[in-house]
């Protein structure tokens, strides 16, 4: 972990609100593992003051990927961020999806969360079988399609909410089935928080095992002001930031 | 040549600069980022005598310039924070200080004896801004009488230097410290952070479940400055100041108005080693102002 000043290589935006950024980390590009997230500085002045967290979504060392949503004034500043630009970036932090192998694993992206499930994919695909539920509003929040045709996956399902992509419905719509057919023995899976639980609903009853990357406010990003808690079933409040972002679904306390 | 160094009275800083309580953890988490002898002290996250879960999420919010946090002192309780300090006084010889918490004086009393005359603490800072069960959640920094009677009784007890550290949410600071002086206090400390609130108003309900939350960061600078003038105007123990703290132009700031150290806080949250860039730039600033040492400096504020 080190908070070094990085250099913005690229910043695209892929449709809509959604953005790839391409940032020059020597360091972090060599250690990050699928799961871990980085804190950027969107700012050079004391406002907003705090970092902001992204899971990473690709290493192409010496280069870090992060795929963001602007959804307030942080994300808004990191969308003007120009090549060349240079930012204080936090990494990596958090921990990571388990080690697996010789496995079939369904991984589940609700939008943004695809960000960790796709650096996921491109790690694990070698070992294991993947699958992949992606799920949207609407095509304007499906993207990146074009950047999931390299992966080597054995099932692709879409969703949006609007039936403008994929099928109508969403990430859980066939969700049972999925696991059941194509021999899912666990999944990984990244989104809002209404997505976890309904996805948890099915995998606990399957007794499938279930790794979710959970978000939460942070003030830092690596354990110090106890900000980003989530209530667990036998460890209290843990950190997200250290403890987590990924958890056993079994652990947390819905 | 500048000369950095600071004293205490009862002890000698290399530097002015000192992480301050919740926002340093036990000071290890730092080790990744810099050498802890660089700093002139540290101090640890509060503690209480026992465990304690901190308050429901929501913790945190961000204003402009500022952060509102309502964390609730978790922690692990004082038998375990002592395998902590024994841990971290390994890796570093710069002083440690503890951030004493208590729901009651009795608790107070409990955890500064727990912890007096150990080789690893150098100083304990009273944290009297913890809302007291036995006065109706109201905090002993919050009543000039409390703060004596509590500081008092510690003093007699103890023999490890005591920091007093000031709550800004009264309308006669100056009255508490000078309780605080009077019973014996070392040293004081100020500000912890302001209460402020944040509200929704879809829902109409506060962000914060305790509804009242602690404001720090930038956007406090000026009025802690104004407080650490006022206090140490009116005591004859040293005065640590703290709030909003970001460079060693702030520091300066501090001393200049009366301060013989500083704390530095939220800052750490955004820059982990933002203590090591502050001594540099302090350094910096009193070469360019030709201040030889910081005793020069200190509460001389022309007015
Ligand atoms: C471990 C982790 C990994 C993340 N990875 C990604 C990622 O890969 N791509 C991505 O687009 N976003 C990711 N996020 C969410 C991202 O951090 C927030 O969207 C961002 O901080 C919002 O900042 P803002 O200033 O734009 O929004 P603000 O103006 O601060 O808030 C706008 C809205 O976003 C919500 N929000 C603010 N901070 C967070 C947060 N830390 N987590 C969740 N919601 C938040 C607020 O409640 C509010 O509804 C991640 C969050 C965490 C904790
Ligand atoms: C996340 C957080 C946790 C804190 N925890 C403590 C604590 O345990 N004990 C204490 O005395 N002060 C605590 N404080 C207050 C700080 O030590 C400091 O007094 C205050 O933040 C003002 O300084 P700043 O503006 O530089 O942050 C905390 C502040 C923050 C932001
Ligand atoms: S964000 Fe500060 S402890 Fe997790």
């Amino acid at each position: 972990m080190r908070d070094d000043i990085c250099n913005i290589v690229e910043n695209i935006q892929i449709q809509g609100e959604y953005y790839l950024l391409k940032i020059h980390s020597e360091y972090i590009s060599a250690r990050a593992i699928p799961g871990n997230f980085i804190m950027i500085s969107v700012s050079s002045t004391m406002e907003p003051l705090l970092k902001r967290p992204f899971g990473i979504f690709e290493t192409d060392p010496p280069y870090i990927w992060i795929y963001y949503q602007v959804v307030g004034k942080g994300s808004r500043l990191v969308s003007e961020f120009k090549p060349g630009d240079k930012i204080s970036v936090l990494g990596p932090l958090g921990n990571s999806f388990p080690p697996v192998t010789n496995q079939s694993i369904l991984m589940i992206a609700g939008g943004r969360g695809i960000a960790p499930i796709h650096f996921a994919i491109k790690k694990y695909q070698k070992e294991n079988k993947i699958s992949l539920i992606y799920g949207a509003r609407s095509k304007h929040n499906l993207n990146l399609l074009d950047l999931l045709k390299p992966l080597t996956l054995q099932v692709l399902l879409l969703y949006s909410d609007d039936g403008s992509i994929g099928k109508r419905g969403n990430v859980t719509t066939d969700l049972r089935k999925t696991i059941q057919k194509s021999g899912i023995s666990i999944t990984f899976s990244c989104g809002p928080d209404n997505m976890f639980k309904s996805i948890y609903q099915v995998t606990r009853e399957l007794k499938t095992r279930d790794y979710a990357s959970l978000e939460a406010l942070m003030g830092c990003g690596f354990g110090i002001c106890y900000s980003c808690v989530i209530q667990t079933r036998k460890s209290g409040y843990q950190k997200v930031c250290t403890d987590g972002p990924i958890f056993d679904m079994d652990e947390i306390a819905w | 040549m500048v000369d950095l160094s600071v004293d205490l009275g009862f002890i000698c800083l290399k530097n002015p600069v000192i992480p301050a309580s919740g926002t340093f953890g036990y000071g290890e988490e730092f080790l990744p980022f810099f050498n802890l002898d660089l700093l002139g002290a540290f101090i640890l996250k509060g503690i209480y005598k026992n465990k304690r879960m901190g308050n429901p999420p929501p913790r945190i919010q961000e204003t402009p310039a500022g952060l509102l946090n309502s964390i609730g002192l978790p922690g692990p309780g004082m038998k375990e924070l002592k395998k902590i300090i024994q841990r971290v006084y390994q890796s570093t010889s710069t002083p440690i200080i503890i951030n004493v918490c208590g729901e009651t004086d009795q608790e107070y009393l409990d955890v500064a004896e727990y912890f007096d005359g150990m080789e690893e603490v150098a100083i304990l800072e009273l944290n009297i801004s913890c809302p007291n069960v036995k006065s109706g959640g109201r905090c002993p920094a919050q009543d000039d009488k409390h703060t004596y009677r509590l500081v008092k009784q510690i003093k007699q007890s103890v023999s490890t230097p005591i920091m007093v550290k000031l709550s800004p949410n009264v309308t006669d600071i100056s009255a508490i410290a000078i309780s605080a002086e009077e019973a014996g206090a070392d040293c004081i400390s100020l500000t912890n952070t302001f209460l402020g609130m944040a509200l929704d108003l879809e829902s109409r309900k506060p962000v914060f479940p305790n509804i009242v939350a602690g404001l720090s960061g930038p956007a406090i600078k000026p009025l802690a400055l104004r407080l650490v003038w006022e206090v140490a105007n009116n005591v004859h123990i040293p005065v640590i100041g703290m709030g909003g703290i970001t460079t060693g132009q702030d520091v300066l700031e501090f001393i200049l108005a009366g301060a013989t150290a500083v704390q530095i806080g939220t800052i750490n949250l955004v820059e982990p080693a933002a203590s090591i860039r502050i001594i540099k730039e302090i350094k910096e600033t009193m070469e360019q102002l030709e201040i030889a040492n910081l005793k020069e400096l200190t509460g001389k504020l022309q007015t």
